[in-house]
């Protein structure tokens, strides 16, 4: 457990690195030696004792598990494209619809408002249903309001619309639940982290891609007015298209289809107001949510203004906004993973405090730079602001799901959903306040968003846990405080733990002892590894 | 990595481009010399005009006032919005520094200079958007660089104003498709659905 070699257990790339002996740590003894009828044999990427993954290979497509992450992220990926396809065709919009600013700033609350509830009901939804059609509802059921678009005629019919198209957000769960039933909880930091910023690149892509398929309408004959809606029918196709995709080639769980599973009793559930009082009443839990909400908040809000932003201050072309709003976007391709990754690493050193000090670091910046981008003058300096800005705030996305598994073992998926939502809430907050009046120039907007953004970073000194310290104070000197066991077990009753449903937590306390800083680590015994924890 | 370094190699170009032009001072619409011309526009019927069908008839001529005639080369004559139509929409805001000013963006026709009366009969483009408007024709040098101005209102007090109506920009076909897609996408959701829990129960009874 003290090995802060690349790849060693604890790390997100433990199985990524290729140097580890993969069966070495199953759980029992059946899944170790090869005879004809092994079931794990059976798997084109080596798994553990619940037939997930141990290895992420990202150019494989193979099912169960790399196919589930393709159709995971590429989903998300659409449903990005959805829902901020309109934000770059604005500029002829509001001149189709006669908008006001304020039309279109209430339009980018709503549109990011609907999956504060759709992310909180999807966790239920995968649970009851399984992760594919949790996925499918949502690309299939918002598809046909990505097709109303082309009946609006007014500001009242945008907003309604772009809040219908916005529920579609709720794919992010069902992508992350997906993942990490099918992927080791070693690996599912890195997992997650692609799956997340190549799915929120979608947001960048679209930039790019709405301007083009209007501009190819427009040649093809058809006026501005009418080209803007045509163009709407091509994000709706890629929804509908990736929805039978993935109930066509998708697999709820490695061994099956959740409705095939559910008759052997194989999937046991944990009683949800349990979950949501325990994730409810642990106040890193809205911590996180405040962070989430100045992150990926200010992320989506950009992905929302940004075009415009380019296309009125500096003059340019409908299609030059595109690429260089896009660019933004785009960043999340390796920004996100790359905050993941640096959270590991922190944590390899300094442990927990680590993680903290790094989502900090890359999130201030971020809102540093998002400050700077709003007083820029020049189109040179706004576009590098802009960029440093993106790397900065996707980062500190990315490090944030590297401490949010810790928060809670029980309760891990509804603080997953949690977070989310308060991701989208902090980006309509930030377009309520500072997008949708014009008592501020979108410029100003910008810089006193970012300023915002680094106050409300301040909270993440305010996490502390006993066992591992926070920002500033150091881990509990209490015999039995500062045990992992402690704090994870807390969230069982004495009942539920006298039943020893509490098993699972405990396991999970033993792995996560790779969270304490280098120095008290390695006065520690190597435990055995008892087998992998399920992540959800 | 490799598309930031294009962007950053690309955004160092830009800067050099920049710099190249050189500093130039700031032309302000405050400088042009005002009411050099004489303008009307006339709708062709009464009421809100339809973007795509309804002309206006423009006449612009030589105000005797006017001072500057000898630079003038060329006159544009253009759309503007009234104030009524730039509330809440700084996109369309009146700025001094001629070229931040967004209150004429739609060009109607560009003509050589001539002393004598012109007109033009102005069929409103289908890409207008719903507003109120007036005509403001600019004289314009042989360096391409405004000298003077006339437009068809007054300044203190916007009169004779007019209204246009843009297109819908819908078209049946289009909602036509729009349902039929919808309405695919639900039940091929729906078909799947209920043909796994088909098979699901199938499986049971075996």
């Amino acid at each position: 457990m003290a090995s802060n070699e690349e790849g060693s257990i604890g790390t997100s790339l433990h199985g990524v690195t290729a140097k580890e002996h993969v069966f070495s740590f199953s759980a029992d003894a059946s899944s170790q030696v090869v005879p004809s009828n092994d079931p794990t044999s059976k798997f084109a990427l080596p798994v553990d004792s619940e037939h997930r993954a141990k290895v992420f290979n990202p150019l494989s497509f193979a099912k169960p598990h790399m196919r589930a992450f393709h159709l995971g992220w590429i989903s998300f990926f659409t449903c990005f494209i959805s829902t901020f396809a309109a934000a770059p065709l604005v500029p002829i919009i509001r001149d189709n619809l006669d908008l006001t600013k304020t039309d279109i700033g209430n339009a980018g609350v709503a549109s990011v408002s609907g999956a504060i509830f759709s992310r909180l009901a999807m966790g239920a939804v995968c649970d009851l249903l399984g992760a594919r059609y949790g996925t499918a509802f949502s690309l299939m059921l918002t598809a046909p309001m990505v097709f109303t678009m082309s009946f609006a005629t007014g500001p009242v019919g945008y907003l309604a619309v772009r809040f219908m198209i916005g529920f579609c957000l709720a794919t992010f769960v069902s992508c992350q639940y997906w993942t990490s039933v099918m992927f080791n909880g070693k690996i599912i930091g890195l997992v997650n982290g692609c799956a997340g910023g190549w799915g929120d690149m979608g947001g960048g892509v679209t930039q790019l891609l709405m301007p083009m398929v209007f501009h190819v309408i427009k040649l093809a004959g058809a006026t501005p007015f009418m080209a803007w809606r045509i163009a709407f029918f091509v994000p709706g196709f890629l929804q509908v298209v990736m929805g039978i995709l993935v109930l066509t080639f998708g697999q709820d769980l490695p061994d099956g289809n959740l409705s095939t599973l559910q008759k052997s009793g194989q999937v046991s559930k944990d009683k949800f107001s349990k979950v949501f009082w325990f994730a409810v009443k642990n106040y890193r839990t809205w911590i996180l949510f405040v962070l989430y909400g100045f992150s990926m908040g200010i992320e989506l809000t950009i992905n929302n203004v940004i075009s415009g932003y380019f296309f009125d201050r500096f003059n340019l072309k409908l299609q030059t906004a595109g690429i260089v709003a896009a660019s933004f976007g785009m960043a999340n391709f390796f920004a996100r993973p790359f905050g993941g990754y640096a959270s590991d690493v922190a944590a390899r050193l300094f442990g927990m405090r680590g993680r903290l000090w790094i989502l900090w670091i890359f999130q201030t910046v971020g809102a540093l730079f998002c400050i700077w981008l709003g007083r820029a003058n020049s189109l040179p300096i706004a576009i590098l602001a802009m960029i440093l800005f993106s790397i900065g705030t996707q980062a500190a996305c990315g490090a944030l799901f590297g401490v949010a598994p810790f928060v809670s073992r029980r309760s891990l998926g509804l603080i997953s959903g949690l977070t989310g939502a308060g991701g989208n809430f902090g980006s309509g907050l930030t377009q309520l306040l500072f997008f949708s009046t014009s008592r501020f120039s979108t410029a100003e907007g910008l810089s006193l968003m970012g300023a915002m953004a680094v106050l409300c970073t301040l909270p993440v000194a305010f996490i502390h846990f006993p066992q591992w310290g926070s920002m500033f104070l150091r881990p509990s000197r209490d015999g039995e405080r500062s045990k992992e066991e402690y704090y994870y077990s807390s969230e069982w009753t004495e009942d539920e733990k006298r039943q020893g449903l509490h098993e699972g937590s405990i396991k999970f306390a033993e792995n996560s002892r790779s969270e304490r800083s280098r120095k008290i680590a390695l006065a520690d015994f190597p435990t055995q590894e008892t087998g992998s924890q399920t992540v959800v | 990595m490799a598309i930031h370094k294009i962007i950053l190699a690309s955004f160092i170009v830009y800067l050099m481009i920049q710099f190249s032009h050189g500093a130039t001072k700031e032309r302000l619409f405050s400088d042009l010399e005002k009411d050099a011309l004489d303008v009307t526009a006339k709708p062709s019927r009464q009421g809100v005009l339809d973007a795509g069908i309804d002309k206006l008839s423009i006449t612009w001529k030589l105000r005797s006032t006017a001072k500057k005639q000898a630079n003038f080369t060329t006159i544009k004559v253009k759309l503007c919005y009234a104030p009524v139509s730039q509330v809440d929409r700084p996109w369309r805001k009146t700025e001094n520094e001629l070229f931040k000013d967004k209150t004429c963006p739609h060009k109607i026709i560009t003509r050589a200079y001539n002393k004598s009366s012109q007109s033009f009969k102005y069929t409103l483009d289908r890409d207008i958007p719903t507003g109120t408007y007036f005509v403001r024709t600019y004289a314009v040098d042989a360096k391409d660089h405004e000298v003077a101005f006339g437009q068809s209102t007054s300044e203190a007090k916007p009169t004779k104003l007019f209204s246009v109506q843009a297109i819908s920009g819908r078209h049946k076909s289009l909602d036509i498709a729009s349902v039929c897609f919808s309405v695919f996408s639900v039940l091929a959701l729906l078909v799947f659905f209920v043909n796994e829990k088909r098979k699901a129960k199938l499986e049971q009874s075996k």
